[in-house]
């Protein structure tokens, strides 16, 4: 079965109202990145849960840097043997993406001879590569966010935001680099398990328990919850909207104040990430703190502080017990296998790593080319602060070179202000899938973290009927009932109430401070290894992803029951 | 020489014996326990049909067969000539033996009336036997020579079942080249009887003892009439591996009054209560590596557990033969390498 899903309302070779690229946009290792073209039909294309808001001008910088340089230089660097890394197209402003894949046989040998001389000693030496690379970002984050852009003339700006750019391309070249050995490790590790005969459902907890940076800052954001609790100031969250959450409490003065100043230490150290993924239009906390000022504000509607010790014994405990019991049905042939297999995923674990990066990468690399954006903004005059985000690289190096006046732009950013809010309307409506739908997707890249299965496929195909019954990848076990909240961005985390189940595309690592509050967690997308399923497994509730459609067959209100070691949704009605 | 005991069996016994009873022998040879007991061979066979004349009417009967997969056709034929083995005059000679033995083997084991069990054990290539397992006759729980000498019969009819008929007739066998010999073993009294293979039947794994086990006697696990508790031990290290208890809702049991073991219900005390424990079954797996070093390739065996058996003593072997139909699936333990597992797992079409 191939069914087709028509892309002709999405073809276009303007980018955005009033700009289409010159030949020398950006560079690209193997395929670029453009707009959906006819032709493009015949392949197949899934929407990426990474972007649900849609992506500004400046923004789409990640299709040119992450995914048609970074993913495609690792595939070839590596190589992947049957792929070269993803390519990308864009549908108004929503990313579509798929693997390419090689299809000379010739050429999937030559390039697994290749990757079998470079994978092996990748993984040997993981740690140390990695604590180089994090070295280097964590140095080149210091060099950016201590930069000083105020005193410096619109065609002085020009400079530093090529920097910027420069090193947000780096580190995707790092995060590429070292994502699809981990994948690659893990993925076959997980084939010998079921070779094994052992649970799928078990083999997820065998990496878990290991802390991260996001889970260290998740702790933290309890930590200043409990002193605000102390400090007796609760009141004031309860009766502030997020947004005027940081005026009131410095209005209140006081024990008010004296819990800013901690909020702020906290910030200092936590507060560089941004509410999504790779996406230089979102600021970070430290430049607008609603997001974790909401985020602890429903921490206090809960009754206790959420337990991160227990959470973690209980993650160790549930780790070392499903090690064991899977270790007692090997023979002695079988359990040599399988401790090799485990100590080679644990010494280079993406599970540990994936959200270790985030707190690097993912949450934090757009930063500087934000605050260089921001400071060209404001030398050029612009109305609003990220009024720069809408526009693209040749028109901000022809802004600061004087080529052009902001004044010329001012009527292309309304515009395109009001086209990225058209389509981020449309983000619910927009088709899951696009082209030439395949009967199944073996590459297990996408299956695993994109959730590209059979479940996914089956959901798509029933999209627009009345089910009750929805069904995905069991990603983390436990079963409960309550209400649902569904979610299409981070924009309202903190609205989620405690104890409500989060129904939601997919989660990116800016979702984790909801962990501690929610029931569980269903997912349109996603496989064993997406984000949604190794936070839950940390935090030790219920998780099924990749169901297809449940952001469109539940609706916030309805009572759901979550059984995450079946993978099976019930939407009570 | 028309009766043997197991014990005067050798190599070159074969065909007399048959390949059941020339297996047992052998494994009796090599220390393992064995129930005693003597085999009416395939010379008393084929005295019985030289001397009663009915292999003329056999052969004409055989011949009038068109198609091998007449299944009607099959059944009459193999009915009627079932009804010549059970009526055909039986040589006193054969049936003094029989008694003489059966008399023996009662004094031995110190018993008035020793029930015991009457197992066919054909000849032939091993595959074809193979082939043909469960089909030849077993009778459980016969006791009297009277009662053996009718369970030989029937066991001999067996060698003529609408398959056995068919099989040979598609390959155009004759049936004197497969003669029957028939083994009288003392019946062990079961407490738990079951299968064990050296090789995983289903995935091919060699690593491991797999066996299968319930009460009583093993006539409802061999037919597929009990679903029996299953147990995987570690070939190396003899740790189990697996241990599923099933409901086990129909017994082979033996009936006193009719003097056999016959199938019914298993009373529910027992049902969900498992039928081994760790000790028995490390005596079942000792067993069956013993039996498969022997031989050399992977086996199966049918194992019974003598109810007055102590711990520390060997498990009871009924019958061991070569897994003939799972060797093709023979399969390497898989071991860890980072590029063959991104071959297979990751990077193979699947």
């Amino acid at each position: 079965m191939s069914d087709v899903a028509p892309l002709d309302d999405y073809v276009t070779d303007e980018w955005y109202p009033g700009f289409k690229p010159n030949f020398e946009q950006a560079a690209w290792a193997i395929e670029p990145f453009r707009t959906f073209n006819k032709e493009d039909e015949s392949r197949f294309w899934f929407l990426d849960f990474h972007w649900p808001r849609g992506m500004t001008p400046l923004g789409l910088i990640w299709c040119e840097d992450g995914y048609t340089w970074g993913s495609q230089l690792a595939a070839e660097t590596l190589p992947l043997p049957p792929g070269y890394g993803v390519a990308c197209r864009i549908a108004g402003t929503h990313i579509y993406g798929n693997g390419i894949d090689v299809h000379s046989a010739h050429e999937i040998a030559q390039r697994g001879a290749r990757m079998a001389r470079n994978l092996p000693p990748i993984l040997q030496r993981f740690p140390e590569l990695w604590a180089e690379r994090a070295e280097e970002l964590k140095s080149a984050l210091h060099y950016f966010e201590n930069f000083d852009y105020r005193q410096r003339s619109l065609a002085g700006l020009w400079q530093p935001l090529f920097e910027a750019r420069r090193f947000f391309k780096r580190s995707f070249e790092i995060h590429f680099e070292l994502m699809y050995p981990l994948l690659v490790n893990y993925i076959g590790f997980r084939g010998l398990c079921q070779e094994l005969g052992i649970d799928p459902a078990e083999i997820g907890k065998f990496c878990q328990g290991y802390d991260n940076k996001i889970l260290e800052t998740d702790r933290e954001l309890w930590k200043v919850t409990a002193e605000a609790r102390r400090l007796g100031i609760s009141d004031i969250f309860a009766a502030n909207e997020p947004e005027n959450l940081k005026t009131a409490l410095q209005a209140a003065g006081g024990n008010a104040q004296r819990w800013l100043d901690r909020f702020d230490e906290f910030l200092g150290v936590y507060g560089y990430r941004t509410e999504g993924a790779c996406d230089v239009y979102l600021p970070a906390w430290i430049e607008d703190p609603t997001p974790p000022l909401g985020t602890i504000r429903t921490f206090l509607q809960k009754s206790r502080d959420f337990d991160f010790a227990a959470a973690r014994r209980g993650a160790i405990d549930e780790r070392d017990t499903a090690v064991e019991v899977a270790r007692s049905k090997l023979s002695r042939a079988e359990l040599e296998a399988f401790n090799a297999g485990l100590d080679s995923v644990r010494h280079a674990n993406f599970a540990w790593w994936n959200d270790e990066h985030n707190f690097l990468i993912d949450l934090r690399s757009t930063l500087p080319l934000r605050r260089a954006a921001l400071a060209i903004g404001e030398a050029a005059g612009a109305e609003r602060k990220d009024d720069t985000c809408f526009l693209f690289w040749p028109e901000l190096r022809d802004l600061c070179a004087g080529k052009r006046t902001w004044h010329s732009f001012r009527g292309i950013v309304k515009d395109r202000r009001d086209y990225y809010a058209y389509w981020n309307a449309r983000r619910p409506q927009m088709p899951k899938v696009l082209g030439t739908i395949p009967a199944h997707v073996s590459d297990p890249v996408l299956i695993e973290i994109f959730g590209l299965h059979h479940h996914f496929f089956e959901g798509i195909r029933n999209a627009g009927k009345q089910v009750d019954t929805l069904v995905g990848v069991a990603a983390s076990s436990g079963l409960v009932r309550g209400r649902a909240r569904v979610l299409f961005t981070a924009d309202q985390l903190h609205r989620i109430e405690p104890g409500e189940i989060l129904i939601c595309e997919s989660t990116s690592p800016n979702w984790t401070p909801c962990f501690g509050k929610i029931a569980a967690c269903v997912c349109d997308g996603g496989g064993t290894l997406a984000h949604a399923s190794i936070v839950s497994r940390e935090y030790r509730i219920p998780c099924v992803v990749g169901v297809g459609t449940a952001t469109l067959m539940i609706k916030t209100g309805d009572t759901v029951e979550v059984d995450g070691g079946k993978g099976i949704v019930r939407v009570i009605r | 020489m028309t009766v043997r005991w197991l014990e005067a069996l050798d190599a070159e016994s074969l065909p007399l014996a048959g390949s059941k009873m020339n297996r047992l022998a052998e494994l009796a040879r090599l220390g393992l326990a064995v129930p005693p007991g003597f085999v009416v061979t395939t010379a008393a066979y084929r005295a019985f049909l030289d001397a009663s004349g009915i292999e003329r009417e056999i052969d004409a009967r055989i011949a009038a067969l068109n198609d091998p997969r007449d299944v009607d056709a099959l059944t009459a034929c193999s009915v009627r000539i079932a009804e010549r083995f059970e009526c055909a005059p039986l040589d006193d000679a054969l049936t003094c033996a029989i008694e003489t033995a059966y008399d023996e083997l009662c004094d031995r084991r110190a018993a008035l009336a020793l029930p015991v069990a009457v197992r066919s054990s054909a000849t032939g290539e091993d595959a074809a036997a193979a082939s043909f397992a469960g089909q030849f006759e077993t009778y459980l729980g016969i006791t009297g020579a009277a009662e053996i000498v009718s369970a030989v019969r029937r066991c001999w009819a067996s060698l003529f079942t609408p398959r056995a008929l068919g099989y040979r007739k598609a390959r155009e066998l004759a049936h004197r080249d497969s003669p029957m010999a028939v083994g009288v073993l003392e019946l062990v009294n079961a407490q738990a009887s079951g299968v064990a293979f050296s090789i995983h039947p289903v995935s091919g794994k060699r690593d491991r003892i797999v066996v299968e086990s319930s009460w009583g006697w093993g006539e409802a696990i061999v037919q597929g009439l009990v679903t029996p508790d299953h147990f995987e031990i570690d070939k190396g290290d003899e740790r189990i591996l697996q241990r599923e208890i099933r409901a086990k809702t129909v017994v082979s049991m033996f009936d006193y009054r009719r003097g056999r073991v016959v199938e019914c219900a298993m009373p529910v005390r027992l049902r969900e209560r498992a039928s081994l424990d760790a000790e028995q079954l490390t005596a079942i797996a000792t067993a069956v590596k013993q039996i498969e070093t022997h031989y050399g390739y992977p086996v199966d065996v049918e194992w019974v557990l003598d109810r007055h058996r102590r711990a520390g003593e060997p498990i009871t072997i009924v019958q061991a033969r070569p897994e003939t139909v799972q060797v093709a699936t023979d399969r390497p333990a898989p071991t860890w390498d980072i590029l063959s597992a991104a071959n297979r797992y990751v990077f193979a079409k699947r």
